[in-house]
């Protein structure tokens, strides 16, 4: 069965329901990093991207009580909750205009009493500071909620937030779309096809998305195929995504907190066999904030190709217990890249080319460890 | 092993490595093709050579490993190295070192994540000192109320079944050496697949 899958990718024909559930039971997991990583090679050769990103989270207080959060508060006034005032969300911009970000990544919970102008002051004063501040905030769910929440279409309140300054959708919300997962994690917030209609309607108006898939809970590997092959139904649809993150589930602090994070090897699998199935959408992240900077770089040997960004501050996994680092200077994720033998490229949100780093050699200590320590087995061996 | 990835070594030009191998006739010309192979495809190697000579299971040490010539511990001393160049020096060492040789990663040093990775590249023993537990809520829930003695008991087999756990998910059998050097199967993690809790 799994030469047949390995022959089909090699083939480049499209897989199936079967043959992903075939990669994700493969024992080995490296012989299927290899076949991803062929892919990926294939549509971009070496290049890796990255980009000077910023994260804002305004407000954790959310109507919502999702069993994997460890972010949200249900309402102001709890221990922990915070929202911020629309000058406190632009000083995180105005502080850092001497080295600005290129984007501002915006998530939130889902407030209930906020009204809709706050969210379109907040981008338009992002634009003020900064009018070629790229804006990709909010969530298909936080879409979904404005839409319930102030009796509009989805199309209004995309383009009610875009005249505000809005250019592109996250991918976060869409956790594990089949049922029998979403209704026990995430009952109370927009269902998979609501998501997915979101996504359907940006696409239609000419924006650019993400999206994602949380793993490593309570799902088994029929849940992530079908998850994997709805987006790839919606990519052929509308063929709005340019990226797709694997988020691994992180414990601490939430409704889980009794399950074992996801491990290394699951991080790898997911994202090699998310490549390959996943054959109409660009880009997959390693998402350095969720699988750690080592796993990510290792990562990329696996069939992604772009580590995110830099971040500065990152909030919601590290609610969750994640021990990766807040932020990442661009020259430390330049030698993440340059490090996996990568060519690393600083992007825009679009993918549009910022400017390319040399691919380095080898660090010369590096060769030099690898020189002596091989040797050294060779003069055992002999 | 799949034929893709038999014809990825052949196509890396490793295919002639796993006879030499078994002849002793490694050359050096043969540590340069290692040396600029593709990550993955030497990693392929690296385990069918650690599934011959070792097999499937991997040795969890509870106390100090004794440090010997049947074995080789990672990382090193020089502690500069990435985590991808260590899995390549795990992987050249499974392929150019010495028959059924054991080789340990130590993950308090490198990290339980890539530790585990490692297993994927040659290495088969996992060691290190198993002293307290951090963030498996169910071992703390396990730990209170109790004496110190008995929490320290129930910290390392909370570490050890995590452990475990870890081996299994990297589909490998892992196996306990007691402080005397004795060694027994770890029965207590049911074999599940990682997206099936």
């Amino acid at each position: 069965m799994i030469d047949a899958v390995f022959e089909k990718v090699r083939r480049a024909e499209r897989l199936t329901y079967e043959d992903g559930l075939a990669l994700f039971r493969h024992p080995d997991v490296v012989a299927i990093g290899q076949l991803a990583n062929g892919v990926r090679e294939r549509m971009h050769g070496d290049r890796t991207y990255f980009n000077r990103n910023m994260r804002v989270e305004v407000t954790n207080v959310c109507v919502a009580s999702c069993l994997f959060c460890s972010f949200a508060r249900l309402e102001e006034g709890a221990p922990g909750a915070r929202t911020m005032k629309l000058e406190e969300a632009w000083s995180e911009l105005e502080t850092r205009m001497d080295d600005p970000p290129a984007e501002i990544h915006i998530v939130n919970g889902l407030h209930p009493d906020l009204p809709f102008s706050y969210y379109e002051d907040l981008l338009a004063g992002y634009k003020r500071i900064k009018p070629d501040i790229h804006l990709k905030c909010f969530t298909a769910v936080e879409i979904h909620f404005f839409a319930r929440q102030f009796s509009m279409s989805y199309e209004s309140v995309l383009g009610r937030l875009r005249a505000a300054g809005l250019d592109s959708l996250p991918g976060g919300g869409a956790e594990i779309f089949h049922p029998e997962v979403r209704t026990r994690i995430a009952h109370d917030k927009a269902t998979a096809e609501e998501y997915l209609d979101v996504h359907r309607v940006a696409h239609g108006m000419g924006m650019r998305t993400n999206t994602t898939m949380l793993y490593g809970h309570i799902e088994t590997f029929e849940h992530r195929v079908d998850h994997l092959l709805r987006l790839r139904a919606l990519q052929d649809e509308s063929g709005g995504f340019q990226a797709f993150i694997p988020l691994a589930f992180h414990p601490d602090g939430n409704g889980m907190r009794n399950l074992p994070a996801p491990t290394a090897v699951d991080a790898l699998r997911t994202v090699a066999v998310s490549r390959l199935l996943l054959d109409n959408v660009p880009h997959v992240k390693a998402y350095w904030v969720s699988m750690t900077p080592e796993v990510a770089q290792i990562a990329l040997r696996f069939g992604a190709d772009d580590l995110d960004g830099t971040i500065v501050h990152e909030t919601i996994y590290r609610a969750a217990g994640s021990r990766s680092p807040a932020g990442m200077t661009v020259p430390e994720l330049v030698r993440l890249i340059q490090e996996a033998g990568r060519v690393p490229v600083e992007r825009d949100t679009f993918y549009r080319v910022v400017r390319e780093f040399p691919r380095a050699a080898v660090p010369e200590a590096a060769l030099k460890v690898r020189d002596r320590k091989a040797h050294k087995h060779l003069d055992v061996l002999s | 092993m799949s034929a893709l990835v038999d014809r990825a070594i052949e196509s890396a030009g490793l295919g002639d490595v796993i006879a030499a191998r078994s002849r002793g006739a490694l050359s050096d010309a043969v540590l340069v093709r290692l040396r600029d192979a593709d990550l993955l495809v030497l990693g392929a190697l690296a385990d069918r050579v650690r599934a011959d000579e070792v097999g499937p299971e991997v040795r969890i040490w509870l106390g100090e490993s004794a440090e010997d010539a049947s074995s080789i511990t990672f990382p090193g001393d020089d502690r500069d190295l990435t985590g991808l160049e260590l899995l390549r020096e795990i992987a050249i060492a499974r392929v150019t070192g010495p028959l059924r040789v054991r080789l340990r990663v130590d993950w308090m040093r490198c990290g339980l994540e890539l530790a585990q990775v490692a297993l994927g590249f040659g290495a088969d023993e996992l060691v290190g000192r198993i002293a307290t537990k951090r963030g498996l809520p169910i071992a703390e829930g396990e730990l209170s109320g109790v004496g110190k003695k008995s929490r320290r008991e129930l910290a390392q087999t909370a570490k050890l079944r995590e452990l475990a756990g870890y081996v299994r998910r990297a589909g490998r059998r892992p196996v306990i050496v007691g402080h005397d050097g004795t060694a027994q199967a770890f029965e207590e993690v049911p074999a599940v697949q990682e997206a099936n809790p």
